[in-house]
């Protein structure tokens, strides 16, 4: 197991605000941002920090790359407390926070990946190499020696990325950063994350998307409400949800496969619902059905069964975070179908 | 817990010095791109300067000069509608320098969180003291080069020579003030931090500080304690010693020029290290509570 | 589509609006408070630097007069200063902020949102002006207050003809962008000096005649300057200064000022508003 990267110990962050209500005196109110949280993130991972909006994130994330002081605990970022130690653990950190607006207008893009560079302690020479080669590796070139304000947004945030990548930092630290993005742009910028974690860099990827989560991280640890409510692999995840799978096969089946297959260990029920030129539609109940699926097609093809169709229903992440708070990930889908919210995948 | 380097940095004095430099070409870049604007600066000193003379003109008529020569204590004086024209627009000019410099230093922070950038700043290893440095130097260059325009093209409106006195003396008083001025914008800085309205306190600032320095009339005009008070003001200093030199007439203080000269020089040494002591204290307080980036 | 007791309702909301945001920056407040009585020291104490010495027989009455033009000059510079800035600009700022696009969103009287600015603003200014004319009175023992009632109803028609361009430039301000502070300001600066807002026009004059003839005179702000107060300080010799000193005339150009400014403005911002909606740059910073 390598060693940790980031060390997270017992940190907690209230903010005081101020309340405001109509025929009411202000009054003083106290939002605990982050509870208690602990955390290790390891040398060389992609761990993902997933919640809902206002669940803490962004503070976590602040507190790490010494943007805010956090009311107690410790942390420690690449060997260095980040209390004591701030520079250094700047300098080992890239960082693009949501909805970065953190460039210079009436600087070009070139002008601000040097002077962040600057910033950065890289030397001249380097940084104008660096420059050149984020400029290649994000296709910058189109732009990035106009001015910024003449940027669309889905460039600013391109230009935001290539600044977080200016000192080639060991821990690279994105919070959100698809959030504004169109499809094409946020799917190169995921594309070029996992290529900089296949070259050794750790990543710490904020987001409150379930499929961003599962499709890039190797451990992902779910914030709510200021506390990490669970901490482990995608799969880890779903897996401690004792939950079934459902999986759907249609096909031609002949008359010994049901039995077969209910006689399977893991393969909790089996029904049968006939379609029409002789074929069937089979809805299997069982455990894991990541597991169970590969077994399941040996069993009905070792029978004869010509399978036309397979639909798995898994356990989401979403689905984790529902049985863990009683609450979706995503507001907006409660909104939408109004009232509780409705638990997705899986037969329950 | 792992270590891993810290990437393509390389701290150290060359990269404090290369971060004072890059701040500072790129704050004079951002302000090339902005047209007309520094025109309209080098044009405001000018403007301010023809209110009061325009003023004084429909009050004094053909005397203007003998009035103005005779209230703010006096002798005589070589040209005396020179002497009046020259006053107005060295305090004027004196005056652009001293807002600029505590608009674009004390300012400076909250202006970064209005636009965002502050965040990315702070994220960047870059040691503060650098930074400011890097505002500082670009301040005082903005600052002094917009003087130097101001009273050039001021003297040709109003028909003065603002060469006939003792320059030199002059730009000493200017230099002693810099620093003064350093910390005293850091103090607004600091101020300015804590409060939202901050726009508006600038403002009312900037008329503080051109009320104390009494840009238009000696502060004698004050009664007594409001007089030592404005007269021990690093910016009255710096405006009355500039422009006595210049004019070839007394100091505050009714004392030669080297009284409010030690006194600058002793700001000096005080000011910028409590400025920047306070302006640290507040940042982080500021990152205990809410986090640099809020605006 | 909307009855009036709707756009009327709409139109309060919008002034309650600006009203609650100033009354929630209470500091703000006080600094332009202070801010104002600042400028009027500063400038008395400049006037006293050039006044004659007491036993001049020429001195007699200079002082107080020169007071009087000045104060008087101030009220129109700040009703304008507040019309450019509070209208003029306040469209870049809402651009600025990406309010102005949801502004635009909802249904309301674009017009009506403007004046619902200034509908506010004018209490406050208003306030302002009066104790710095009494302060300024304190001060120099006395400044003329005659012709009162002819002089308030200059006044409105001022204030009428000095929407009309804010509204002028909350036009161009949207076209300029961020050039528009600076047109705002040197446009501030421009009448500050060639309406004589703080001296007498005849210190203009003494520059050079030109400046007052060919300049000054063809400025409407001129006249609602020179009209206001000249009958406030009583009409002495000299005054008006302005269209051969001939009040009548002074105030016909003030009433065609406050009827035909506010039309012109409006058509000029609605033009540039139209054109930037089809050119889609409304809320482009």
């Amino acid at each position: 197991m390598p060693s940790p990267i980031i060390r997270v110990e017992h940190v907690s962050k209230t903010f005081i605000s101020k309340e405001r209500k109509k025929g009411e005196k202000k009054k003083k109110k106290a939002v605990d941002a982050l509870k208690d949280v602990s955390l290790d993130i390891y040398d060389g991972e992609f761990f993902g920090l997933l919640g809902p909006n206002g669940a803490g994130k962004t503070t976590l994330i602040k507190c790490l790359t010494t943007l805010l002081i956090p009311g107690s605990g410790n942390m420690w970022v690449n060997g260095f407390d980040v209390l004591k130690e701030e520079d250094k653990v700047r300098a080992s950190i890239g960082c693009m926070l949501m909805g970065d607006r953190g460039l210079y207008w009436k600087l070009t893009g070139r002008e601000n990946l040097n002077y962040f560079g600057a910033l950065y302690h890289v030397p001249k020479p380097v940084r104008t190499k660096r420059v050149d080669e984020l400029v290649q590796l994000l296709e910058l070139s189109d732009f990035v020696d106009r001015t910024v304000e003449t940027f669309s947004s889905g460039q600013k945030m391109i230009l935001a990325f290539a600044k977080s990548l200016i000192n080639d930092a060991p821990i690279l630290v994105l919070d959100e950063p698809t959030v504004t993005m169109d499809v094409p742009t946020a799917r190169k910028l995921r594309s070029i994350v996992h290529d900089l974690h296949r070259q050794g860099k750790t990543i710490v990827y904020t987001t409150h998307l379930m499929h961003e989560a599962e499709e890039l991280c190797q451990r992902v640890g779910i914030i709510d409400r200021g506390e990490i409510i669970a901490v482990g692999s995608p799969a880890e995840l779903k897996a401690s949800m004792r939950r079934e799978d459902a999986v759907d096969i249609e096909g031609i089946f002949p008359a010994n496969v049901v039995e077969d297959l209910r006689a399977l260990a893991g393969v909790h029920s089996v029904m049968v619902k006939a379609e029409d030129a002789g074929r069937s539609k089979l809805s299997i109940l069982c455990e894991n059905s990541r597991v169970m699926l590969p077994r399941i097609i040996e069993k009905t093809i070792g029978n004869g069964a010509t399978i036309e169709y397979i639909k798995p229903q898994e356990v989401t992440l979403e689905d984790v975070f529902l049985a863990k708070t009683g609450r979706t990930l995503g507001i907006d889908t409660r909104q939408v179908f109004g009232g509780e919210a409705k638990p997705s995948g899986g037969g329950g | 817990m792992v270590s891993r380097g810290i990437g393509l940095s390389v701290p150290g004095f060359r990269a404090d010095l290369d971060v004072l430099a890059t701040v500072l070409i790129a704050r004079l870049k951002i302000i090339s791109r902005y047209r007309g604007f520094l025109v309209m600066e080098a044009l405001l000193p000018i403007i301010f300067a023809a209110f009061p003379l325009l003023l004084g003109t429909a009050i004094g008529g053909p005397n203007a000069g003998a009035n103005f020569l005779r209230n703010t204590g006096q002798a005589s004086v070589p040209d005396v509608t020179s002497y009046y024209r020259l006053y107005m627009l060295l305090g004027a000019c004196t005056f652009t320098v001293v807002t600029l410099m505590m608009w674009l230093i004390g300012y400076w922070v909250r202006r970064e969180q209005e636009t965002g950038t502050l965040e990315s700043m702070y994220l960047a290893p870059a040691k503060r003291f650098y930074v400011l440095a890097g505002v500082t130097t670009y301040a005082f260059l903005r600052s002094m080069l917009i003087f130097f325009i101001a009273l050039t093209l001021g003297s040709l409106a109003f028909g003065v020579n603002p060469l006939s006195g003792n320059i030199l003396l002059a730009l000493g008083f200017m230099a002693a003030g810099f620093l003064p001025l350093w910390g005293i914008g850091f103090l607004f800085g600091a101020f300015i931090l804590k409060i939202k309205e901050a726009n508006s306190i600038v403002q009312m600032m900037q008329w503080v500080v051109a009320f104390l320095m009494g840009i238009y009339y000696p502060v004698t005009f004050f009664p007594p304690l409001m007089q030592y008070a404005a007269a021990s003001f690093p910016p009255t200093m710096m405006n009355d010693g500039v422009r006595s030199s210049v004019l070839g007439v007394g100091y505050l203080f009714g004392s030669g020029w080297w009284v409010p000269f030690a006194l600058l020089i002793g700001f000096s040494l005080v000011l910028p290290l409590l400025g920047y002591q306070f302006f640290l204290d507040t940042e982080r307080r500021l990152k205990r509570k809410e986090g640099v980036g809020q605006y | 589509m909307w009855g009036v007791r709707q756009q009327v309702s709409t139109f309060y909301e919008m002034s309650k609006k600006t009203i609650v945001e100033f009354s929630r920056y209470p500091i703000a407040f006080g600094a332009l408070f202070v801010q104002i009585f600042l400028i009027i020291f500063m400038f008395l104490f400049a006037a006293i630097a050039f006044a004659p010495p007491p036993d001049d027989p020429n001195g007699a009455g200079v002082g107080s007069r020169v007071a009087g033009v000045m104060i008087y000059g101030f009220v129109i510079n700040m009703f304008l200063s507040f019309t450019l800035w509070e209208i003029g600009f306040s469209v870049r700022e809402e651009q600025a902020r990406g309010t102005l696009e949801s502004l635009y969103l909802t249904p309301a009287s674009k017009f009506a949102s403007l004046l619902s600015r200034i509908f506010a603003i004018l209490i406050f200014t208003s306030v302002f002006c009066v104790l710095g004319v009494l302060l300024v009175h304190y001060m120099v023992g006395g400044i003329g207050f005659q012709n009162v009632g002819l002089a308030l109803l200059s006044l409105l028609f001022t204030i009428s003809g000095l929407l009309g361009i804010g509204l002028l430039f909350a036009g161009i301000s949207i076209k300029l962008k961020e050039s528009a502070q600076f047109l705002v300001s040197g446009a501030q600066f421009f009448f500050m000096i060639f309406s004589a807002q703080f001296f007498p026009f005849s210190a203009l004059r003494s520059l050079h005649p030109a400046i007052v003839d060919y300049v000054s005179a063809w400025l409407p702000v001129s006249y609602s300057v020179d009209l206001f107060r000249s009958l406030l300080i009583g009409l002495p010799p000299g005054y008006p200064e302005l269209a051969g000193g001939n009040v009548a005339t002074e105030f016909l150009i003030v009433i065609l000022f406050g009827i035909f400014s506010p039309i012109l403005g409006y058509i000029v911002y609605k033009y540039v508003e139209r054109k930037a909606r089809k050119d889609g740059n409304l809320g482009e910073f």
